[in-house]
């Protein structure tokens, strides 16, 4: 028996990272029966281990509840749970796209910060209606009151409308959901209308093959229709239809303003993508949905197996995960330092981290990142532009005319004590101060004008240390900008390293140089002979330093028992050196590769 | 399996237990010899039926302090292994406390079979045995040298440790220069290694000792090296140095990777099969449990690892490498050899591989290169 439209609703959680949205989502889960209090894992709707481990939601996840408000009716509640961190906010922008609501989720003692603020843009930017609550009541900190005069003053919406909850305790769980059902429009879809489905996530089942994860806008999607990808033009017979509750369960059918899935035996990863739209094939929609905003990496680091013979399963372990997360792109990739492997672009550092451990343990691989860096535009003498994104890859300077490096808009949300050190790190990372707004609660937005270089070399972390962890960060691409830029070279052992290259401002090329190779001294252990470490402007050596031989490693006694525990101690140190790569005739561990990152 | 030609017992008891020592040895225990002499025979007789062993090319009574074993133990100990056959000119060798080395033991030894004693001097320097909390003086331990000498041992090892905290490399030499002058056909010289769970590790750990660096280190070893050579003693392995015809036999088939089989608390054995794999195996470390094990089912084994013939090579080649004179245990290596011989740490003689003066400072570095 299906939901009439009217009493259907799709909403978004969002929030800034840590105010607790996964947490809310829980206990509306829990409130609606959804899910038995007594199957109530922690955060049920983080299914990866890694979100659990980590705390944290990478991939947005969509579950139905049924919930019976006040009115008397039992209302259909689609739930979109976003994660928060300023790496996915693709994802984020993918989940608002399929609502017509978004619960916003402030913390009580942390107020408004910058992703609070990125999230509301982007929710209005989708007409979303937002309703707004104050999480974490409970806490000795909290000081509600304050921080729905800010949500007034900052945002825009009426102080009356704002929810005191505590998702811990469970306080206020009742009043968001009827104010869900209140406030939030239904969808305005015709049932009967020529299918229109947006496909906003995908993944991968074994069995089955690709689970596309759709909401209805237009139309009905059956069992047995045959259905085409209007972007693609594939076509495929339906399988299955369903919804998660959470657990998949299928259903007849999905209809307008609906959200759930889609089995079509859908077995190419990109036959799925997301952004694109399902129709009938008998009875096509006139036009497809606007897609997503094209998803622009952030950065770009080089992937490589530290088994040569990996190759090929990286490359299928990337084509898998990529159905899982649009975010991610990437190409071969060869590098005379560490053969085969694939440039990806990332949408940040946690991103880029996230996939490797992905690929690490879901496929079961042993890999080495390279530094991650951003795309340059290269403008020749011949007059043509060439994008960068491989410090290797960067012209002869005797053909560069100019480069351009990518420019953000970063917003820092501080308490005012701390704006001093916030202007001093900012313009040591080349940044142009914008404007300046004081908030309630003795808090400053400060917005500043800056190379996305400065912001992925460890800009995140020296913001939360220079500020005890109070301020927060977010930044949207803005445009390219020229600069003078220069490469560095690292020379180990006399052979330059292509992976260890960086592409850096020339006023602070010598000092790079000098910090990156003194760094490096630290991280590549001793060899059997003496290593010299080098960093080169065009050819020009501009610091030196020596990592010496391994001096003595030799066991006195080798008799009987020392025979076994000296070969398990041979055993164990050969098998730390696998998470090296060899270069040349020097083992130079994975963090080595990292060491630009942090080089303050 | 092979035929085992080699035996190993252990004698875990011993008056004090020196601050630098992880041998498995417990003090204080001196009332359960006779039990666990009962126990070691027991295992001895029943390991003649289990395994191909013997006639005996070797013994080895290591220790712990085997020289604390009254006679008449030591005497009932070497009447069980004769049953398991000797060759002809069998060496029998035992460790031996400069403390327990006097005419009338000495005479006892002889008498039971001993045929080579190894004495423990470490050091005849007086600060040196006081850090190494040695409970004889440097004079006792070179006159037990002469003692055994006297009695009519013809085939005497000292033990000397190097790298002492507070010994310079001069006063080092010094010991060693007594004990060669003393007299004896065989010098071990050990890098005084600190072991995790000693006294010593603890010392040092905490800051209160500090050992000496890696370049003071191999200072007195090269230094012990030359001096040994002008006194005309080859260096046969790392850490050992022999008149002609007397390297320890017993060592060299272990180094050579030949069977043995280890009675005792902790002893460990390895077995070679036809297929070309091994097994290492060892027996329970505390002697109450040893005792008890062995009086009830006749064995005392606590683990063992089998490894296959590849692994077997591996660790051969390993061992091998050791022995300065040089090895054909690397045979099955011949990439891994040429990268050594490559970066300076190995030379090679025909099928021979030997270790550099550099291969012997990262002597480490060689083993691993063949472990899969």
């Amino acid at each position: 028996m299906s939901t009439p439209t009217h009493l259907i609703r799709a909403i978004s959680v969002i929030a800034h990272v840590d105010h607790g949205k996964t947490t809310l989502s829980d206990r509306l889960l829990e409130y609606t029966g959804t899910v038995a209090p007594r199957d109530m894992v922690e955060q049920v709707l983080d299914q990866l281990d890694l979100e659990r481990e980590r705390g944290i939601t990478i991939k947005a996840q969509a579950v139905r509840m049924l919930y019976k408000a006040d009115d008397g009716n039992t209302y259909q509640i689609n739930l979109i749970d976003t994660p928060g961190h300023v790496d996915f906010s693709y994802e984020v922008s993918r989940a608002l796209a399929a609502c017509d609501g978004a619960i916003l989720v402030v913390d009580a003692s942390q107020g408004i910060e910058a992703q609070t603020l990125a999230n509301v843009h982007q929710a209005l930017d989708h007409n979303l209606t937002i309703v707004p609550v104050v999480n974490k009541i409970d806490l000795q900190q909290a000081n509600p009151e304050l921080v729905r005069e800010e949500i007034q003053k900052v945002i825009g919406l009426p102080a009356e409308s704002v929810i005191f909850a505590s998702a811990r305790q469970g306080i206020g769980t009742k009043e968001i959901l009827e104010a869900v059902v209140s406030r939030v429009p239904p969808p305005t879809g015709d049932r009967s209308a020529p299918l229109q489905a947006l496909i906003f996530d995908a993944k991968f089942d074994a069995y089955r093959g690709v689970v596309t994860y759709v909401r209805v806008l237009q139309g009905t999607l059956r069992p047995k229709m045959r259905i085409q990808m209007m972007q693609t033009g594939k076509s495929f017979e339906v399988d299955e239809v369903g919804v998660f509750r959470p657990v998949r369960t299928e259903v007849e059918d999905l209809s307008a303003g609906e959200v759930g899935y889609l089995i079509a035996n859908i077995r190419n990863v990109r036959d799925s993508r997301v952004g694109d739209t399902v129709t009938d094939e008998a009875r096509p929609a006139s036009a497809p949905l606007p897609g997503y905003r094209h998803v622009t990496p952030m950065v770009y680091a080089g992937l490589f197996p530290t088994e040569t013979d990996q190759y090929q399963q990286l490359k299928e372990a990337l084509e898998r995960l990529q159905l899982n997360d649009a975010a991610l792109v990437y190409e071969p990739e060869s590098s005379a330092a560490l053969g085969f492997g694939f440039r990806c672009g990332f949408l940040g550092l946690l991103h880029m981290d996230i996939v490797q451990e992905r690929l690490e343990r879901e496929f079961d691989l042993t890999l080495l990142a390279t530094a991650p860096t951003v795309e340059y535009r290269v403008r020749l003498r011949n007059g043509e532009e060439v994008p960068v994104d491989n410090p290797d890859h960067l012209p002869d300077p005797a053909e560069i005319e100019a480069i351009s490096e990518p420019m953000v808009l970063a917003t820092v949300v501080v308490p005012s004590t701390y704006v001093g050190n916030m202007m001093e790190l900012s313009q040591e990372r080349r940044g142009v101060f914008l404007n300046m707004e004081y908030q309630p609660g003795d808090r400053v937005v400060i917005t500043y004008r800056m190379p996305l270089a400065e912001i992925i070399h460890d800009y995140n972390d020296q913001l939360k240390s220079r500020s005890k962890g109070y301020a927060s960060l977010d930044y949207e691409l803005v445009g390219f900008e020229e600069a003078n830029l220069v490469k560095l070279d690292i020379l180990v052992a006399g052979s330059p390293v292509d992976a260890l290259s960086m592409i850096v401002e020339r006023s602070k090329a010598h000092q790079q140089g000098r910090r990156l190779t003194e760094k490096l001294k630290t991280l590549i252990p001793r060899q059997l002979f003496e290593v010299p470490i080098q960093a080169a402007i065009g050819g020009k050596i501009v610091a030196r330093e020596t990592v010496p031989a391994l001096r003595k490693d030799v066991i006195a006694k080798c008799y009987g028992g020392d025979v076994t525990r000296k070969r398990k101690l041979l055993e164990k140190q050969k098998e730390g050196k696998k998470r090296m790569k060899r270069v040349g005739s020097v083992e130079i561990p994975q963090e080595a590769f990292m060491a630009v990152l942090s080089l303050d | 399996m092979e035929r085992i030609k080699s035996l190993y017992l252990h004698v875990p008891f011993c008056t004090w237990l020196c601050k630098y020592c992880d041998f498995n040895a417990y003090a204080v225990l001196n009332g359960l010899i006779p039990a666990y002499v009962e126990a070691l025979s027991a295992e001895i007789r029943a390991s003649a039926r289990t395994f191909p062993l013997g006639p005996l090319e070797t013994v080895f009574l290591g220790g712990g302090t085997p020289s604390l074993l009254p006679e008449a133990s030591l005497k009932g100990l070497m009447d069980e292994v004769r049953e398991l056959g000797l060759q002809p000119g069998t060496e029998v060798t035992m460790e031996a406390n400069p403390s327990n080395v006097n005419d009338s033991n000495a005479a006892a030894w002889l008498a039971a079979g001993v045929t080579r004693l190894s004495i423990g001097i470490q050091s005849t320097e007086p600060g040196a045995l006081r850090f190494l909390e040695r409970l004889h003086s440097g004079e006792e331990a070179l006159a037990a040298i002469r003692t055994a000498r006297r009695a009519g041992f013809r085939n005497i090892s000292g033990d000397l440790l190097y790298g002492i905290p507070g010994v310079s490399t001069n006063r080092w030499l010094e010991s060693l220069e007594a004990v060669i002058d003393a007299g004896v056909e065989h010098i071990s010289a050990y890098e005084l290694t600190v072991e995790k769970g000693t006294r010593l590790g603890q010392e040092v750990r905490s800051g209160k000792v500090q050992m000496p660096d890696a370049e003071l280190q191999l200072e007195q070893y090269w230094a012990a090296v030359d001096r040994l050579d002008r006194a005309g003693f080859s260096h046969y392995e790392i850490s050992n140095w022999a008149a002609p015809v007397f390297p320890s036999r017993h060592n060299l088939a272990g180094w050579h990777y030949q069977p043995y089989l280890g009675c005792g608390a902790g002893a460990h054995s390895l077995f070679r099969h036809d297929d070309g794999s091994s097994e290492r195996r060892w027996n329970l470390k505390g002697p109450h449990a040893y005792i008890r094990r062995v009086l009830t089912t006749g064995e005392a084994v606590e683990g063992s690892e089998v490894l296959s013939a590849a692994r077997a090579r591996g660790e051969a080649a390993m061992i091998g490498v050791r022995l300065l004179d040089g090895t054909r245990a690397a045979q099955a290596f011949p990439v891994e050899r040429k990268r050594l011989v490559g970066a300076g740490l190995l030379t090679e003689h025909g099928d021979e591989v030997r270790l550099t003066r550099r291969g012997v400072e990262l002597a480490n570095q060689v083993g691993a290169a063949f472990l899969s």
